[in-house]
């Protein structure tokens, strides 16, 4: 009994986040003025009719016109480079504040922490300057290098990096194995969780930003898929539900990918970063 | 991990990034264009603009823009298309970062504020003949008696109205009020007009409605805020009145009047072919602004300029004055969205709505030209027109209030 | 229980005393260059922008030319004149209440998945990913798609609303519903605390419960007694990154009433204008990106007190 009164709340609780996603899913399949109904429908329906009429009609419009594919292909490269460039610079400077003394290491940490919390939108400008005269604007560099590490992961892999018992790596470093290769023998493959979790969250973070690709690039060549969405979005007729629903669509199918390829692991990272009392 | 694996995983991303990179490596800010200038060299212009209106406007675009490379053999125009919504916003850091375009479409009160502060350039003298222009388009362009920018399109405000539901356009006030009254009375579900909010849109309309009944806004000549006079105050519960046979509750839906459930609108000629195309079915019309004693309205519409730190400024005007000259304006302004700005280009938009446009265009004034005006419009006109509109107070108090704190904003004693 | 262990301290680096010295020389070495990289970036995009924004802060500077020195007048300016900056407070109030509202209602629901997900087997997997769906939707569609569903006459908020007799609500141009209907979209996407939830809720020990079950506890009290306080240091983990976060909301706003070319100026009678988005229209829009920095380092002021509060509230409680 109580099993089944589990089960209602949880379908209740997920029927409330997967809603609007079905109602996203059938918008981008619906024509033009059927999504003016006045009870809404999770079918794509003729609006007078009540009849199947479902189109592809969108995505063929948000492909060819609104610039998806490309912007799509140009996600996934900035995703591919900058996500585990990203992790690999993170992690080895965590290790280094997590594992190796050096003079004014914890100090030089705190600092690193502090400059975390200046709201973001007002080191944009300064950091579009610096973008620009490192030669860097409007090309693929622009997107990539400004954002190539994060104090609030190097934060995180530290934390999980000081759980791991020292004595693995003592007993390593007695057989004289350097610190490098202690890293990548014995720490990394230990922190496979952590590094999942780092993963995901940046991903998602690159993946659906707009605000940095839209100032720091011209080229439409260089879209990426959120500023590709943008154009549906604020487009001058007032943005057409189904061609943003369908652009949305199109850009949530990788992440829901990288999401099940990741997602045990999550939760494990999760658990290990010392958030535990 | 093995170290193989981690090692090839490496090597990978490396050659990735730098294919990716190099990729996308010759597309250079908008300054690199070499500017040497000199005849059969290569030469490299960056426009922004706002995005498409359509596809096919964009295709009228890149028609020109091609058209323009072969008259001048050796020159390159990449178009940088961005949504409104953004638009200043990345031009602002672009300015603030050293990589802004050679030229761009800039809003008309933006161009007296870059003008003063040497961001854009002045008009060279003997490049476009001002008198093939119309004057208010092109006045829009000036700061200090000198032109800083062309204008590329003009446009204005209209009623739109559903000819089911209103069969005969209003002209007066008292006729529109009793129109909407009637809409609402036969079918308590459609509401009679779509009133404009106390949001910066519906503050930059407002100025339209005063003028109407021979009011202004401010008398930026005399230092002196207007807009608690009668003219106003009238405007302002002209607009209160509507509401009250417009419930928000069905004009704040997605586009009420395309959906029949708001008899009349306010909006530009731009709607005209977007709604034609969406809602087949509507049958509507367009006429000019109902006025309380004068006809009037708002002038927009998209200025050019050039900005100062352009290495090859000739360039930048030419391709400006090419979209704004008479042989290819009409086309550009109709892709903006609105009227040619050159009294010989043919205009492009048919149709019977168009002709209320050019009419309400007669009359049509142009927004106070006052640096802080944006910020006036958002903080402090649009909510006292939505403090009146909810009834939190009256017209008169609201705009009352309103004017005082303009005063003390811009330092005025009028 | 002991006080919650957030940030352990760093390793001692004389627990390797025995090391020789040319070996702690190669440590110094190796450590720099490890952090070399990462320290760059943070020189080069974080610390060089943060210090010419606290720079700016003390101008007035319009983005195209010269900032001016001003001295403390914006700062001054933003605490207390209200004719320049008319809306400064109201921006304040309206983040707050957002902070009050979206939080709590985040954390709640956070931990309801949780425990429901953690009390089945069957379909775990599948459950968790729905829920986790929210999350990985791109924020310009976020927006998108919150509109229509509050939408007066289309939305289906309004239609769930009628079948259970509720009248339906103009959510987004109501004043007093913007903040809540703000907030309801802030706990859909409250998938990455639902995770975190869960992961607590996986290290406390089966034995603990088992005990209380045994004492003859009911599920309420084996909830307020035993794994509540387990979770007391996620929640507070989640608290003090949540109400960080919630400070600084920006997009949703930006999303919600941007679009179709309007000025986005917080919603109606500004209820929907949030701090950040007050810092950006005078960053952006009008002319004012000195009075912006100055905001900027207000909240950043603003965020070290709330937090160090909680931090002691904690300490307090814990002792």
């Amino acid at each position: 009994m109580r099993r089944i009164s589990v089960y209602v709340a949880l379908v209740l609780l997920a029927a409330v986040s997967v809603v609007p996603f079905l109602w996203m899913l059938a918008t981008s399949f619906k024509r033009g003025q059927d999504i003016y109904t006045t009870v809404p429908s999770l079918l794509p329906l003729d609006r007078k009719t009540g009849e199947w009429a479902g189109t592809l009609d969108n995505y063929a419009y948000v492909l060819d016109v609104g610039g998806l594919g490309g912007a799509f292909v140009n996600s996934v490269w900035v995703c591919a480079v900058l996500v585990p460039a990203k992790l690999l610079i993170d992690a080895l400077a965590a290790y280094a504040f997590a594992r190796i003394p050096f003079p004014g290491r914890d100090k030089l940490f705190v600092i690193m922490l502090g400059g975390m919390m200046v709201p973001a939108i007002t080191l944009l400008v300064p950091r579009i300057h610096v973008t620009q005269s490192l030669g860097m604007f409007d090309s693929g560099w622009g997107l990539i290098v400004p954002n190539i590490a994060s104090v609030l992961d190097i934060f995180l892999l530290r934390q999980f990096f000081l759980s791991i018992p020292k004595e693995l790596e003592e007993a390593a470093l007695i057989d004289g194995a350097g610190r490098l290769r202690i890293f990548w023998r014995v720490v990394l493959p230990l922190s496979k969780p952590v590094l999942a979790v780092v993963t995901i969250t940046s991903f998602l973070f690159h993946w659906n930003d707009l605000v940095w690709p839209l100032l720091v690039t011209n080229d439409p060549g260089l879209h990426t898929l959120p500023l590709a969405l943008q154009q549906l979005v604020a487009s001058p007729d007032g943005g057409r539900a189904y061609y943003v629903m369908a652009g949305a669509a199109l850009a949530v199918l990788p992440v829901i990918a990288v999401l099940l390829v990741f997602q045990r692991r999550i939760l494990r990272g999760i658990a290990f970063t010392g958030l535990k009392g | 991990m093995s170290r193989g694996l981690a090692r090839g995983t490496a090597v990978a991303l490396l050659a990735t990034a730098l294919a990716a990179c190099g990729g996308g490596d010759g597309s250079g800010g908008g300054t690199s264009g070499s500017g040497t200038g000199t005849g059969g060299e290569s030469r490299e212009l960056t426009f922004w603009m706002y995005q498409d209106r359509t596809p096919q406007a964009g295709q009228v675009i890149e028609r020109i823009r091609r058209d323009f490379e072969r008259a001048n053999p050796g020159v390159t125009v990449k178009l940088v298309k961005i949504p409104k919504d953004d638009y200043n916003t990345k031009l602002g850091s672009a300015l603030a970062g050293g990589s802004a375009p050679d030229a761009g479409i800039l809003d008309q009160p933006l161009v007296s504020k870059y003008a003063l502060d040497g961001t854009i350039e002045e008009v060279p003298a003997g490049l476009i003949d001002e008198a093939g222009y119309y004057r208010g388009a092109l006045d829009t362009n000036r700061a200090g008696g000198k032109l800083y920018g062309l204008p590329q399109d003009q446009t204005t405000v209209a009623l739109f109205y559903n000819r089911r539901l209103v069969p005969a356009p209003p002209k007066t006030w008292d006729e529109l009020k009793q129109a909407a009254a009637r809409v609402h009375a036969a079918d308590p579900d459609v509401a009679g007009m779509n009133v404009p909010k106390g949001d910066g849109y519906g503050a930059w309309m407002f100025p339209g409605v005063v003028h109407g009944a021979g009011g202004a806004m401010v008398d930026d000549a005399a230092k002196k805020v207007l807009f608690d006079q009668p003219p106003a105050v009238e405007a302002l519960q002209l607009w209160v009145d509507l509401q009250k046979s417009s419930p928000r509750a069905i004009t704040d839906s997605d586009k009420p009047f395309e959906n029949g459930r708001a008899a009349m609108t306010i909006s530009g000629p731009w709607d005209v072919p977007t709604i034609k195309e969406q809602f087949p079915d509507l049958d509507f019309g367009v006429a000019p602004l109902p006025y309380k004693t004068e006809p009037a309205g708002n002038i927009g519409g998209e200025n050019s300029v050039v900005f100062s730190t352009s290495d090859d400024p000739d360039l930048a005007w030419k391709w400006l004055a090419f979209l704004a000259g008479p042989d290819h304006n009409g086309a550009v302004a109709d892709a903006l969205g609105g009227f040619p700005v050159h009294l010989k280009a043919r205009v492009v938009a048919g149709g019977p709505e168009q002709a209320a446009f050019l009419e309400q265009l007669k009359v049509a004034r142009a927004r106070p030209a006052v640096p802080q005006w944006i910020q006036v419009n958002d903080e402090i006109i649009a909510p006292a027109i939505e403090s009146a509109l909810t009834g939190r107070a009256t017209a008169r108090q609201a705009l009352a209030d309103a004017a005082a704190r303009t005063r003390s904003l811009l330092g005025w004693t009028g | 229980m002991a006080a919650p262990v957030l940030e352990r301290p760093p390793a001692r680096p004389g627990g390797r005393a025995r090391r020789r010295p040319d070996a702690r020389r190669r440590d110094h070495l190796i450590g720099a260059l490890l952090v070399a990289p990462a320290l760059a970036y943070f020189l080069v995009f974080l610390l060089y922008p943060a210090l010419s924004a606290l720079s700016y802060s003390f101008t007035d500077w319009n983005l195209r030319t010269e900032a001016a020195w001003v001295g403390l007048a914006n700062y001054a300016g933003l605490l207390f004149d209200d004719v320049k900056y008319p809306h400064f407070w109201k921006s304040v109030g309206v983040t707050l209440q957002y902070t009050l509202i979206a939080v709590p209602l985040t954390l709640v629901t956070a931990l309801a998945q949780a425990l429901l997900l953690n009390a089945v087997r069957r379909g775990a997997n599948v459950f968790r990913l729905l829920l986790f769906l929210p999350v990985v939707t791109a924020e310009a569609a976020v927006g998108a798609i919150w509109r229509w569903l509050y939408d007066p006459q289309y939305g289906l908020i309004n239609t769930l609303l009628g079948l259970v007799g509720i009248p339906g609500q103009n959510w987004l141009n109501t004043p007093e519903l913007v903040i809540p209907a703000l907030a309801f979209i802030a706990a859909w996407q409250c998938g990455i605390s639902m995770i975190i939830y869960l992961a607590g809720l996986k290290g406390i020990p089966g034995s603990v419960q088992e005990a209380a079950i045994i004492d003859g506890a009911g599920p309420w009290q084996r909830f307020r007694r035993v794994t509540f306080p387990m979770l007391r240091p996620t929640t507070f983990y989640l608290l003090v990154t949540g109400v960080i976060a919630a400070l600084q909301v920006f997009g949703l706003v930006y999303v919600i009433f941007s679009g179709n070319g309007r000025s986005v100026t917080g919603g109606p009678e500004q209820s929907g204008l949030t701090y950040v988005l007050h810092l950006y229209l005078f960053a952006f829009r009008y002319d004012a990106m000195g009075a912006a920095c100055a905001m900027s380092f207000i909240l950043l002021v603003f965020i070290v007190i709330v937090t160090a509060l909680q931090f002691r509230f904690v300490k307090q409680e814990a002792a």
